[in-house]
């Protein structure tokens, strides 16, 4: 039959997300992220099911506030690692890296995979 | 020493008579080797729960209520349908109106959720995949429970199949989950509830042998086990059967004539015994008001209006056999068999927060999920509502009642002047507005409910 030939079409749903029943989606408000390419507005793929790995962009939950952050496994100024701390970097000169050493109160929400960005402004 | 192996009649106690009934089997031979099959087969059932469900997806998105009294209330804000531990020690109770703890939420101690079941729906459906991708086979038997059917599975791999299981539904999905093994279903619901209560199972209680069984059945009051409940407790009580174990150690006789078939049957399966089918029938019956179109429709309006006929149809039929249902589906088809045209097959759930058979509550469901599913640019040629878990209209659970019974009585008095004035057949004389198109929320209080973050593109998780 004619439909059985054609090629299904390129299904976004499959090549953005690995782990459907884990991958959420959240909307960047603010521009910490800003050097990164991101901003205000766009769209972020996270999945829950990845464990961070040292420079991954992640999603995690501070004093009430979702907020974006690189996370490092070393100090981004001296380079040190250091037992039991880590740091969540902002890509924006004004936000100050931010040292994280109560680890057991702390956990990743989910690692950002993609980054959804409307380039087209106008309708 | 292993459950049920190896044991006669008369070691269970029971009469063949009674083993022949409850099989519902007729000639010896059949009897015999059924009898054999259950000795010698020992199948294992885990009962996946999820903890305090409601409140836990609410706070996937809200990580600040972790650790806070949180409820959700029911629909229109009535009733406290769902509870964190910090609410349940605070002493707040299923069902309790919104009213009487308002004040509570008032001054902060107490954070109250309306209830936002498209954002439940969807994280079941997440947790459901796991599941359902991890095992054989899957039995969900709730919107926030499931039995895993482990056939094939060695009995020595399953305690750490489910512990894997709670840490990657909790990882995953941020849902916090319990699971129960054992040899029979009810039993497992059993070890569920220590697997949740007591934080050194880590998740994952296994009730594996006679010594266990025992243990566990002695902890857990009669009104707990499945198949028993709030309503005869109060007669076992009376008669002086407070735990489970008191239960079993009655002799058959006794539990049949007390308690007839339905008794024996739970009284078999906390032997070890299982002989509670997958979803009995009356338990999951349901009905379907389905029509294909006469010409393939597109019309989001057109095909609405058609969804609420059919749900407006169930719920009289409902009303008819004196029962309620509490889940509410759409469904959608394409023609499939025009090769030339798109496919598409969609179809959604709505669980009500108490079983429901009035036309609107049916129709608002079925329109939210046609919502859920519907997509422009399909030629669509047929439609249908289906309405499942029906229970008994005088078995709804009376604590959801209480919160909005003015509500309740006054849509259950229209269904009523509805199907009085409306013949069987033709075009119904008189309709819901909603037969147009309505929201779910439409008319009813949702002061409190959160984003649906995870199915709606402008409601998702704000990330500075």
């Amino acid at each position: 039959m004619f439909g059985e030939h054609l090629s299904p079409c390129i299904d976004l749903n499959k090549e953005l997300t690995d782990h459907p029943a884990a991958t959420f989606y959240g909307r960047v408000a603010g521009d910490s992220m800003r050097d990164a390419g991101v901003s205000e507005g766009d769209v972020l793929v996270i999945d829950k099911s990845l464990d961070a790995a040292d420079g991954d962009m992640v999603v995690c939950f501070i004093d009430g506030e979702f907020m974006m952050k690189y996370i490092s496994f070393s100090d981004p100024e001296t380079g040190h690692r250091e037992e039991n701390a880590m740091w969540l970097v902002s890509a924006n000169p004004d936000c100050t890296p931010l040292k994280v050493t109560d680890l057991s109160s702390f956990s990743v929400w989910g690692v950002v995979t993609y980054v959804i960005k409307k380039i087209r402004r106008r309708q | 020493m292993p459950l049920s192996k190896g044991l006669s009649f008369s070691d269970w106690g029971l009469r063949q008579r009674d083993f022949a009934e409850i099989l519902n089997i007729s000639s010896a031979n059949h009897l015999r080797s059924e009898y054999n099959k259950f000795v010698e087969l020992m199948l294992m059932y885990a009962l996946v729960d999820c903890n305090n469900f409601f409140v836990s997806c609410e706070r996937v998105f809200r990580p600040q209520l972790e650790g806070r009294p949180v409820v959700v209330l029911s629909n229109n804000d009535g009733c406290v349908v769902a509870r964190s531990n910090e609410s349940k020690a605070l002493g707040i109770r299923m069902g309790t109106p919104f009213y009487q703890i308002s004040g509570l939420a008032d001054s902060g101690k107490l954070t109250a959720c309306s209830s936002n079941y498209v954002l439940y729906a969807d994280m079941s459906r997440r947790v459901m995949s796991i599941l359902a991708d991890a095992v054989p086979k899957i039995e969900q038997y709730s919107i926030d429970e499931a039995f895993l059917i482990l056939d094939g599975v060695p009995e020595d791999k399953i305690p750490d199949i489910c512990r894997g299981l709670v840490k990657k539904i909790r990882k995953w999905t941020g849902i916090p989950v319990s699971i129960g093994i054992a040899p029979t279903r009810t039993l497992a619901k059993v070890a569920s509830h220590f697997a949740k209560k007591y934080k050194g199972y880590n998740g994952v209680c296994v009730i594996d042998d006679e010594a266990k069984r025992t243990k566990a059945l002695s902890l857990t009051p009669v009104s707990e086990v499945w198949g028993i409940g709030r309503r005869l407790a109060p007669k076992l009580r009376s008669l002086g059967v407070e735990t489970a174990l008191d239960y079993v150690k009655r002799p058959s006789d006794w539990i049949r004539e007390k308690f007839m078939l339905h008794g024996l049957r739970t009284w078999m399966e906390l032997q070890g015994k299982a002989c509670v089918e997958a979803e009995t029938e009356a338990a999951r019956k349901s009905i379907c008001c389905s029509r294909s179109f006469a010409d393939m429709l597109e019309d989001k309006e057109e095909i609405s209006q058609k969804v609420a006929g059919f749900a407006a149809q169930c719920a009289s039929q409902l009303r008819k056999e004196g029962t309620a249902a509490v889940h509410v589906t759409t469904f959608l088809y394409t023609n499939r068999f025009r090769d030339d045209l798109d496919q598409y097959f969609p179809s959604a759930t709505i669980a009500l927060p108490a079983a429901a058979s009035s036309a609107q509550e049916i129709t608002a469901a079925a329109l939210e999920a046609f919502r859920m599913i519907f997509r422009e640019g399909y030629k669509y040629k047929k439609a249908g509502v289906i309405v499942g878990d029906i229970v008994s209209a005088d078995e709804v659970q009376l604590p959801l009642f209480g919160y909005d019974a003015g509500l309740r009585q006054k849509n259950d008095a229209l269904s009523r002047i509805m199907d009085k004035l409306n013949p069987v057949s033709a075009p119904p004389l008189l309709r819901l507005a909603s037969q147009k198109d309505a929201h779910y929320a439409d008319g009813i209080r949702c002061e409190h409910r959160s984003s649906r973050y995870s199915t709606s593109w402008d409601e998702l998780l704000e990330i500075k």
